[in-house]
């Protein structure tokens, strides 16, 4: 298992090298001068705009900055915010954790309904409720996600707005201010539905066809041939096996989550890192996108290392350091 | 919000409290017994880059810092006039190089310091000095025009030779060159004083917490995307507060805010667009369109900035003064107002805005609507009909409801026979063409920095000035300008001014559009609450119904 | 966007899976014959959602062709603006005259999300093409050759898979400016790396087959026994994905526009005219439900579509 894990770090090296080179390339090649965004639609003053390219190395060949860059990455610092004067790992600081709890409380729901209704329409298959959960699932994955938030905000926030009380259009971060009237957790529901939308039918869709796929196996007809109950094979024997795939795309969905986040926390405002990077790349303030893609990449990696290892709990049959998939 | 990025991008400054009258009698509105003092007011503002005199350019920041700090003089946009702050008097010299101001006896900064004229050279210096922290400040062209300040910007200087201060509460500041309405920007909030006893000593913990000289102090520090407290500060020289604290409340937009604020949780917010007309309907209009009263709390004056067309006058076509002439009669302001924004802007007849010295109205007479007019420029140029004139692109950077203008000047020009493509960037790759001259024509929102004539005829149409992105290049002009900063008398210079502004209406190099005006509301328990043109509300004043 | 990336990290982790579902039946199966498409097609016709999205798509493709015919007579031109009329006519509620009712600058919604069709289809379709014929070649060359082609396609593949893909996407189009043609090329850039591993896997599966290895035998060319003998067999996932990819290319693109990177105005497009109509939502929501929908039926249309060629096309499943 040590030795598995430690193979799949080494093998992160090169993927994460490429990423940082991608980075570099990207921002050698994207027009507009991030100094001077600094002053907006006023000038800067010459003397000035040379003085901070030169302390940022602006004015070196781009392999130079990818050595600084580098170099300080290293150590441990991602560098300092043009726009800002902050420190990137200060600012990921505050971010991350907006964005942490917006993807766990998504997560618990995409795991409960989706795995829900896709064991409930394996089962029942054929049935009106099976019918109802195909196409629903399937409207989801359909509707953009920018769209479905506005139209929970235009009910919840709006029209039942006299019945809600005004709860589910208030912002996360007047909150935490000194007067709120709300609990905190409030402000979590609507931002949570519609970042966990499309997740739970892509759940649900593929533990019905998993569910169905493992069913339809020798194993599973001999058992109930033996005279097992539907429920005891369906739990003890067909689940376990179906779990996996839903809980690789789980793992692979959590990591999308810490960058697929950007239209949900746009229309929320919720301050995740998401939004943070996506306003950092129209501003040109790589600093903050480089750290923050840094910072996306190791957490999928960390998450997907962490799904692999959960494999060994549901399916005994995968062993680590052997070739896998081996039976 | 990407209309704020672009608006706010460049940040209205102005002075702290609209209204503040210098010195007067401290009113008994701090002690007990006034009904109408105490409460803490809830502030809506979105997260500031900087409330760091250091750094100060944005609206929210401003909002913050202006009443933690005060500038040596400060501008009633009532009157009009100039007023004491920091300052008592001050005298310049008659060749409008040498400023002297008197400082104010007995003011303390929060923590107890003395505030003298040191501390005003501090502040400045600091502003200037390349290493105060990790990267220059973008704000310190405000004191370009100071002795000594290249010198210290390049790193070679270890101080601003032209500010002295000649004893504790005399400042002395000489300019390299004459320029009466230095006055004006010595009412700059970022120009302020920052203690020398070493609480700035740290730039990372000062910027987060500064310590001023204002009539608000912080309270604790800045909680990024969350809130600012400021309490009163109870040796303030001047007139103290009446309310005990404000709570600047972070939003991530100003829908959330305004929602919040119907649940009543907010004291002033933003009305955001396309709410305007049931937010008056419900909540009253004011009186004069700044100051909030119970039942009249909508607040939609108009603020010193105006949208424009910035034309580029090397452009082969367009450097046709006829064809500009078209341009401009041909927009239909009014429409723009009205669709795009709800009303929320007035059509700009001239480049210099409401609250300005030298502001009046009819100023631009190309800037009206009328199509008759714009065929005939046409016709005179030699492009009957648009004939003959290639395709012109309309360039603008993408988001902040600058889509919807250009498509409908887009309809305009095709109504005139001049046709026009959408040219649309981002934000970054726009500025970038802007500065470099690549653009035909395309939009800016220009926010002045100090209410004053000069900052649109210099910054916008000084053949030299770094935002003079239309390259306009008049040298009667440009010689009138310099004429004008010498006057030391305030009337003589500002009808200077507004013959200069006539000289440059009259070449059409930019296309006035609109001016910007306030959409903001107030809680009903708010009384005396002043916002000014300048985006700054004068909080001293303000007072809650209990 | 989480759609597209959903889609992805499905197609992912079928890919991944060799012995999976997926890859394992056009493996199993031999040869196809003209009876395996039949059959496909049999199949699929007895699919009714699959057969109303097909319709639904021929339908919103033919409106979107004819437009220029009809659409400007009876609704009015989706760009052009008369402003002396604009402030009149903004934001009119749905009538006889408008259906849809109209925008805040007096245009015809109806008229704008039919034009808003030409848009996403192009997208949808243009995209993916690039984004297959990119897969297919690196995907073939993968899997064929092997070696040292198939390490570094497929590093390159991780590399590109682990860069967030719509700041990807956004980074993209900071490079290559807003606009029409660079909304593809973003997307259809970026797309390939699904299809590439669905090819190489599959690929992979048909190689080690006797008729390959006859076929190598008899001395036949690498490209003609790609081109002949694998592709042919890979070709049932590729128009499984290739539709499916249609319906989140699309989103993509509605994303990218709402987002203001995308198609620029006065080009109508869905994305857009839903991020101008959010201004509005209470005033004229309208404005923002009609291409709302718009984008929802014509993304569920390639969803079930794709749904049913899987369907019709997986032996296993219908076994």
């Amino acid at each position: 298992m040590v030795r598995y894990i430690l193979r799949r770090v080494l093998q992160f090296i090169p993927v994460f090298i490429g990423v940082t080179i991608l980075l570099f390339t990207l921002r050698s090649i994207v027009p507009g001068d991030p100094i001077r965004m600094i002053a907006g639609e006023k000038s800067l003053a010459p003397e000035v705009y040379e003085q901070i390219v030169e302390r940022n190395h602006l004015n070196e060949p781009i392999y130079i900055q990818y050595g600084y860059y580098m170099n300080d990455l290293l150590h441990g610092d991602l560098g300092t915010s043009y726009q800002r004067h902050t420190e990137v790992s200060k600012i990921f600081a505050d971010r991350f954790p907006y964005t942490l709890q917006l993807a766990l409380c998504a997560i618990a729901i995409e795991i409960i309904i989706g795995i829900a209704t896709g064991i409930i329409s394996a089962i029942k298959r054929y049935s009106f409720i099976d019918v109802l959960v195909t196409l629903s699932t399937s409207i989801l994955v359909s509707v953009p996600v920018f769209w479905l938030g506005m139209l929970l905000q235009m009910f919840f926030g709006i029209y039942l707005k006299d019945l809600t009380g005004g709860t589910f259009s208030l912002p996360l971060s007047g909150a935490g201010g000194p007067i709120s009237q709300f609990p905190n957790w409030m402000h979590y529901i609507l931002p949570a539905i519609t970042l966990a939308s499309v997740s739970l039918a892509f759940t649900a869709r593929i533990m019905r066809s998993q569910l169905l796929e493992v069913l339809n196996q020798d194993y599973i007809r001999t058992a109930f041939a033996k005279g097992l109950s539907k429920r005891a094979v369906i739990i003890k024997h067909a689940l376990k096996n179906a779990m996996i795939p839903v809980i690789t795309f789980i793992g692979i969905d959590f990591g999308a989550m810490m960058s697929g986040a950007i239209l949900t926390e746009t229309i929320f405002n919720w301050p995740g890192i998401g939004h943070e990077i996506y306003l950092a790349i129209t501003q040109r303030d790589w600093p903050i996108v480089m750290g923050g893609v840094i910072l996306i990449v190791v957490v999928v990696m960390i998450v997907n290392l962490i799904t692999d290892i959960s494999y060994a709990l549901f399916d005994p049959r995968i062993r680590y350091g052997k070739k896998k998939g081996s039976e | 919000m990407a209309g704020a990025a672009a608006i706010g991008a460049s940040a209205l400054q102005g002075c702290g409290g609209g209204s503040s009258s210098g010195g007067g009698t401290p009113s008994g509105g701090a002690g007990g017994g006034d009904s109408k003092a105490g409460g803490t007011l809830a502030y809506y503002i979105s997260q500031p880059a900087f409330i760091d005199p250091f750094d100060l350019q944005e609206s929210e920041g401003t909002q913050v810092s202006s009443n933690l700090f005060d500038s040596l003089v400060d501008y009633d946009f009532v009157t009009g006039e100039l007023v004491p702050a920091a300052a008592e008097s001050w005298e310049i010299s008659e060749d409008a190089t040498v400023f002297t101001f008197k400082l104010r006896e007995g003011a303390k900064f929060h923590n107890g310091d003395p505030v003298t004229a040191k501390d005003f050279k501090f502040g400045w210096e600091r502003i200037v000095n390349p290493n105060t922290a990790p990267d220059p400040s973008a704000i310190s062209y405000h004191l370009g025009m100071v002795k000594g300040f290249d010198e210290l910007l390049s790193g070679g200087a270890k101080e601003l030779s032209g500010v002295v201060a000649l004893d504790d509460l005399t400042l002395e500041v000489t300019l390299t060159q004459a320029y009466a309405d230095f006055i004006f920007v010595c009412m700059h909030p970022a120009l302020c004083p920052v203690p020398t006893g070493g609480a700035a000593a740290d730039y990372k913990t000062y910027s987060r917490a500064p310590i001023g000289n204002g009539p608000f102090k912080i309270k604790g520090e800045w909680v990024d995307d969350q809130y600012i407290q400021v309490e009163r500060f109870d040796d303030y020289y001047g007139e103290k507060p009446l309310l005990d604290a404000v709570d600047f409340k972070i939003y991530q937009s100003p829908e959330n805010a305004f929602n919040d604020f119907q649940a009543g949780n907010l004291d002033f917010t933003q009305i955001p667009p396309g709410q305007i007309s049931a937010a008056v309907a419900e909540y009253g209009e004011s009186a004069d369109g700044w100051t909030v009263q119970p039942g009249k709390q909508c607040l939609l004056g108009e603020e010193s900035s105006t949208y424009y067309l910035v034309i580029n006058n090397n452009d082969p076509v367009l450097k046709d003064k006829g064809i500009r002439t078209a341009i401009s009669y041909a927009i239909n302001r009014q429409a723009i107002c009205d669709t795009v924004f709800d009303g929320t802007r007035a059509p700009a007849d001239g480049i210099i805005p409401p609250g300005i010295a030298g502001f009046h109205e009819g100023a631009w007479d190309t800037a009206v609507y009328d199509v008759e007019k714009a065929k005939a420029a046409l016709s005179a140029a030699g492009f009957e009909g648009g004939e003959g004139i290639p395709t012109i692109k309309l360039s603008f950077n993408t988001g902040g409801g600058h889509e919807d203008i250009m498509q409908l000047i887009q309809a305009d020009l095709a109504a005139i026979g001049i046709k026009a493509e959408l040219n649309a960037l981002e934000w970054a790759a726009y500025l970038d063409a802007l500065q470099a001259g690549q653009i035909q024509i395309g939009r800016l929102g220009w926010i002045a920095d100090y209410p004053i004539a000069d900052n649109f005829a210099y910054a916008l149409f000084y053949s030299e000035s770094g935002d003079n992105n239309s390259k306009y290049n008049n040298p009667a002009v440009d010689a009138k300008i310099l004429e004008a900063r010498q006057i030391t008398d305030t009337d003589a210079r500002v009808k200077a001014y507004q013959d200069i502004d006539k000289l440059i209406a009259a070449d059409v190099p930019v296309v006035p559009v609109m001016f910007y005006k306030h959409s903001r509301v107030g809680s009903q328990r708010l009384n005396d609450f002043f916002f000014g043109p300048n985006m700054i509300a004068d909080l001293p004043k303000a007072w809650l119904t209990k | 966007m989480l759609a597209v990336k959903a889609l992805d990290t499905i197609k992912q982790h079928k890919a991944d899976q060799p012995n999976g579902q997926s890859g394992n039946n056009q493996g199993n199966d031999a040869a196809p014959t003209r009876t395996l498409w039949a059959d496909a097609l049999r199949r699929l016709l007895k699919n009714k959602m699959a057969v109303v999205a097909f319709f639904w798509i021929v339908f919103i493709v033919l409106v979107a062709l004819s437009a220029d015919l009809w659409v400007p007579y009876l609704l009015g031109s989706p760009t052009d603006i008369d402003t002396t009329l604009a402030a009149q006519n903004s934001k009119l509620p749905p009538s006889a005259l408008h259906p849809f009712g109209t925008d805040n600058l007096g245009r015809d919604v109806m008229a704008r999300v039919i034009y808003g069709a030409r848009v996403s289809l192009s997208v949808g379709v243009i995209a993916v093409a690039i984004s297959t014929t990119i897969g297919i070649v690196l995907g073939s060359l993968a899997a064929y050759f092997g070696g040292i082609w198939d390490t570094l396609i497929m590093r390159l593949t991780d590399v590109f898979m682990a860069f967030p893909y719509i700041l990807f996407v956004i980074a993209m189009l900071a490079v290559l400016g807003p606009g029409f043609i660079n909304v593809f090329i973003a997307i259809g850039l970026l797309g390939w790396t699904s299809i590439a591993r669905v090819i190489r896997s599959a690929i992979l599966q048909v190689k080690e087959n006797d008729y390959i290895s006859a076929a190598k035998a008899l001395g036949a060319s690498h490209l003609r026994i790609v081109v002949r003998h694998i592709l042919p067999n890979s070709i049932a996932s590729v128009v499984v994905y290739a539709t499916m990819s249609i319906g989140s290319a699309i989103l993509t693109e509605s994303a990218l526009s709402f987002l203001g990177l995308g198609i620029q105005p006065p080009t109508p497009s869905w994305g857009l005219m839903i991020s101008e109509g959010q201004n509005f939502m209470v005033a004229a929501p309208w404005l923002m439900l009609c291409p709302g929908i718009a984008i929802l039926t014509t993304v569920l249309a390639f969803t079930l579509l794709g749904d049913g060629l899987r369907d019709a096309l997986d032996v296993k499943v219908t076994d």
